[in-house]
């Protein structure tokens, strides 16, 4: 373990000031480059849909209990500031509970059995897919 | 029939047994499983790192190009995306290896050079990624991770060079 430790120290010697400078800048590029390609937009509007039927658009800025009468039943959503989740649903494998909370431009969630669909849009809307 | 005869150098010679063990570096490198998909630790640069301090840019030049041809006609992905991949990445690391080997000196050492090495080289490759392979910005989503990448291997890869460059 000492000699590990040594035979660190002996690389970390090799170090001269100039280097740390060149770590310490490309650190702080990639810091910079990662805060700017990771900074995924915020939505602002929650749209609901069953089936083909537009339910309605409501605002993510308000804390509301939204509940949707589908084909099998009631599906429950929840809006809390923010931040968006399916709390109950009538349907048999629950994957849109397990989906949990979305947040993000663009995010969906849905409830097939019942046909209820919710998405996070924004002023303006992105590609759903692309192809190439 | 005439006998075409070649004359060649120790400069020759030279270049063949670094290139070779670059290229054997290469492939060990090809073999090795990595967790992320495209992230390498770019192990033949510590040739190529070695060759352009102790025996100059054109030399390097030529061991790298070398290896780049010679692993992807073993590998078999000559003229294919890896394969231009490979290419412009390694030319874009000599290209900034060659504006910024005068900084090796009292204060910066070949550490320095191998990060730059290697961030040139992701940069170079997203470029050519961005513009011919996958026209679309989603991918520079990708790009932090293998910057971090870099920065890791870069400092090893300089490390390691240091060593070698010093026992010798």
């Amino acid at each position: 373990m000492k000699k590990l430790m040594k035979i660190i120290l002996q690389f970390i010697k090799k170090i001269k000031i100039g280097d740390l400078l060149t770590i310490f800048i490309f650190i702080v590029l990639t810091g910079y480059l990662a805060s700017i390609l990771w900074n995924f937009p915020q939505g602002e509007y929650l749209k609901i849909q069953m089936g083909k039927q537009v339910i309605g658009s409501f605002s993510l800025n308000q804390n509301v209990i939204k509940i949707i009468e589908g084909p099998i039943g009631k599906t429950e959503v929840i809006i809390d500031s923010g931040k968006v989740r399916i709390s109950k649903s009538p349907c048999t494998k629950k994957y849109c509970l397990h989906q949990g909370w979305i947040n993000k431009l663009n995010q969906t969630i849905v409830c097939v059995p019942n046909q209820i669909s919710i998405s996070i849009i924004g002023a303006r809307t992105d590609y759903d897919s692309l192809n190439y | 029939m005439t006998r075409s005869i070649i004359k060649i150098s120790s400069q020759d010679h030279k270049v063949a047994k670094l290139a070779s063990i670059a290229i054997a570096l290469s492939l060990i490198e090809f073999f090795l499983p990595s967790p992320i998909p495209g992230v390498k630790p770019g192990i033949a640069n510590i040739i190529i790192l070695f060759t352009i301090i102790k025996f100059g840019f054109s030399t390097a030049l030529w061991v790298s190009l070398i290896r780049v041809f010679v692993v992807s006609i073993i590998v078999g992905t000559f003229l294919g995306p890896t394969f231009f991949l490979s290419l412009t990445g390694s030319i874009f690391s000599l290209l900034f290896l060659f504006l910024f080997k005068g900084i090796n000196g009292k204060y910066f050492s070949v550490i320095s050079l191998s990060l730059i090495a290697a961030f040139s080289h992701i940069i170079g490759q997203f470029l050519i990624v961005r513009f011919w392979i996958i026209p679309h910005d989603g991918i520079f989503y990708l790009l932090p991770v293998f910057l971090i990448s870099a920065l890791i291997f870069g400092l090893v890869n300089g490390i390691i060079t240091s060593t070698l460059l010093n026992n010798k």
